[in-house]
């Protein structure tokens, strides 16, 4: 069942800014992932799921409900996080928490010092003024009033930007959970890692225009592995290239006369080979570098653009 | 007494205390940044890494203790220190003025600067459009915009306070690279950062904050040239698995049900395991890579146990 609907979705901001014709749905318990560069229009399509847009043309729905015209009606069942926080005026953090409560009439204690506990906020933080707040503390008082009332869709929209490590992993971790539990999560994000261990499919949107839609898993069980091998000597070094240079089990895809390593790849069947061919030789290192989604997406990321100076 | 201009360290903290009350602060800082040298801050949110990069500024008065640039106090001097300084805010608040560009020739104009190439060049490293709306710009447009301004005027001193968060990986590659730059040309540099790669690739040093403490400060090159490595390695069948446990390796974590073990050896003998290797099945081999991440877990685990 769809609980997302992204359908031919439309906003044109002018000078080629804007989302134009993105569709994509996120089904009921699935992680999806929304990536893409700095501007490429992630924020605007997720602002248009939140309904504080009208789109140009094509439409946006949670439930079956159009998000701008039902706004008031999806709302409670809605956890968003949003990628900058501004948070209101001359409020401590308990009013923000009270006041967000009162709004979507779900006042669940529970939940709220459950997550209160799991990102360690704890009284005397909330009773000081937001403004006075630094900004991992901010980041983690809109984590928590997004998930108190436990809603069944999470909207993220770059959620752990400026978490710390240890914060970024209980997040992490969260989110795992309330995949088990069924909750449908969109997760926008520049971490890799996350996404990884999160998603079960990917979007990436560049320019305002999908670019890239595919199940998380294909890239994940890649079998061919990429090592870096640094020779202690360099006879060894010419050994290895004039031996196994037309070799079945490896391919060199990099050397270095000077400092006397390369670079290789193998498929995960050929390992016990390569390790036999490299057992005469002395190493000084060896190290192995994995293809991840990292590698994968950095070719949808790369541009260029100029615009003159000051 | 005070002034020591020459020849002085450019940023000495000694004893600085700042205390906001219910154990909120920083206490007791003592740390010295020699001239050329990055150091890297990290630590969990509210630890107290803005709060010292705010006291170098001089935008705070310490409880007790000092904050030194080019041996003036930092909260006394703090006007005459800002040419000195370049400095990137955790959270950017732009004046009320129009465009990137607006703000740009104000702060040139602030610091008596007529040249404009170095910041037209780093715009161009960035792809920045600085003829931008200020306040319609998105979190990495205004770092960029905060980056080029914190660089106009060629300072010789760095403050950067988390100056890649929310930006995306090739803008992260770009905000370094121009990072790395600043500290080949002799820059002396603070850089606060959850990336501990970041920090692994440029910083001479880094401090780990806790708690408004200096838990550790560890020299990069000491994790960079360990003496000793770690691999794993996971075997297609029970008894090589079982076989290779009899060896003399030092197993660091061994876990059965996937037939892998985790060793640490010393850089020499890696020929020697490759030599063991030959006559096993081997499934899945690879270094794990031993990171300044880790290497502070540990000196938090420890910390830990020791108050138990």
């Amino acid at each position: 069942m769809n609980i997302i609907e992204v359908e031919h979705l439309t906003k044109d901001y002018g000078s080629g800014r804007g989302v134009f014709d993105v569709s994509f749905n996120v089904q009921k318990g699935e992680v999806f992932g929304f990536l893409g560069p700095n501007g490429a229009g992630k924020s605007t399509t997720i602002r248009h799921l939140m309904g504080f847009s009208k789109p140009d043309s094509g439409d946006t729905k949670i439930f079956g409900k159009d998000t701008f015209l039902k706004y008031n009606e999806i709302l409670g069942k809605v956890g968003y996080i949003p990628g900058e926080i501004a948070l209101p005026q001359g409020l401590t953090g308990w009013e923000f928490i009270r006041m967000i409560q009162d709004l979507t009439h779900i006042h669940n204690e529970e939940q709220l010092n459950k997550m209160l506990k799991l990102f360690e906020l704890d009284d005397i933080t909330l009773k000081g003024e937001t403004k006075r707040m630094s900004l991992g503390v901010k980041r983690k008082l809109a984590v928590v009033t997004a998930f108190m009332s436990d809603p069944d869709v999470l909207i993220l929209d770059e959620p752990t930007s400026g978490l710390d490590p240890v914060m970024q992993e209980v997040f992490i971790n969260f989110i795992k959970e309330e995949k088990e539990k069924g909750k449908t999560i969109l997760l926008s994000s520049h971490i890799f890692s996350e996404v990884d261990a999160t998603c079960d499919r990917i979007a990436i949107i560049k320019d305002g225009k999908i670019v890239s839609q595919f199940v998380a898993n294909d890239l994940k069980h890649a079998t061919t592995k990429f090592y870096k091998i640094d020779f202690a000597k360099d006879k060894d070094y010419k050994d290895f290239l004039t031996k196994y240079s037309n070799n079945k089990a490896l391919k060199i895809l990099n050397k270095d006369d000077k400092d006397s390593w390369v670079f290789i790849s193998t498929e995960d069947k050929d390992i016990n080979k390569v390790i036999s061919i490299l057992s005469p030789y002395e190493i000084k290192e060896f190290t192995n570098k994995k293809e991840s989604l990292e590698d994968y997406f950095m070719k949808f990321y790369k541009e260029d653009k100029e615009f003159g100076g000051v | 007494m005070e002034d020591k201009s020459t020849n002085v360290d450019p940023i000495v903290i000694e004893h600085l205390t700042k205390d906001y009350g219910e154990g909120r602060g920083i206490f007791d800082f003592n740390f010295t940044i020699k001239k050329g040298e990055m150091m890297g801050f990290v630590g969990t949110n509210g630890s107290g890494k803005t709060t010292t990069i705010r006291s170098i500024m001089g935008f705070i008065k310490p409880t007790s203790g000092h904050a030194y640039v080019n041996g003036k106090e930092a909260y006394e001097h703090a006007s005459e220190n800002t040419k000195h300084i370049g400095y990137v805010p955790g959270e950017i608040g732009f004046p009320d003025l129009k465009t990137g560009t607006n703000f740009l020739k104000s702060q040139a104009e602030f610091l008596g600067l007529k040249d404009m190439s170095y910041a037209n060049e780093l715009i161009k490293k960035l792809q920045l459009d600085p003829r931008a709306n200020l306040k319609r710009m998105s979190k990495g447009m205004k770092q960029k915009t905060a980056l080029v301004s914190s660089l106009i005027n060629n300072p010789d001193i760095l403050l950067f306070d988390e100056p890649t968060t929310g930006l995306d990986p090739l803008m992260r590659l770009a905000f370094m690279d121009i990072i790395k730059e600043e500290h080949k040309k002799g820059k002396t540099i603070l850089m606060s950062s959850h990336m501990f790669n970041e920090m692994e690739d440029t910083c001479d040093r880094v401090a780990l904050i806790n708690n408004g403490h200096i838990i550790d400060i560890v020299d990069m090159k000491d994790i960079r040239n360990r003496p000793v490595k770690d691999f794993k390695i996971e075997f297609n069948k029970k008894e090589d698995y079982e076989k290779f446990k009899k060896l003399d390796y030092k197993i660091i974590r061994d876990q059965v049900e996937y037939n892998q073990v985790t060793v640490e050896l010393k850089k020499e003998d890696t020929s020697k395991l490759f030599n063991d290797l030959k006559n096993y099945d081997v499934k899945f081999f690879s270094e794990v890579k031993y990171t300044l991440e880790k290497y502070f877990k540990e000196i938090l685990l420890k910390k830990e146990n020791k108050n138990v």
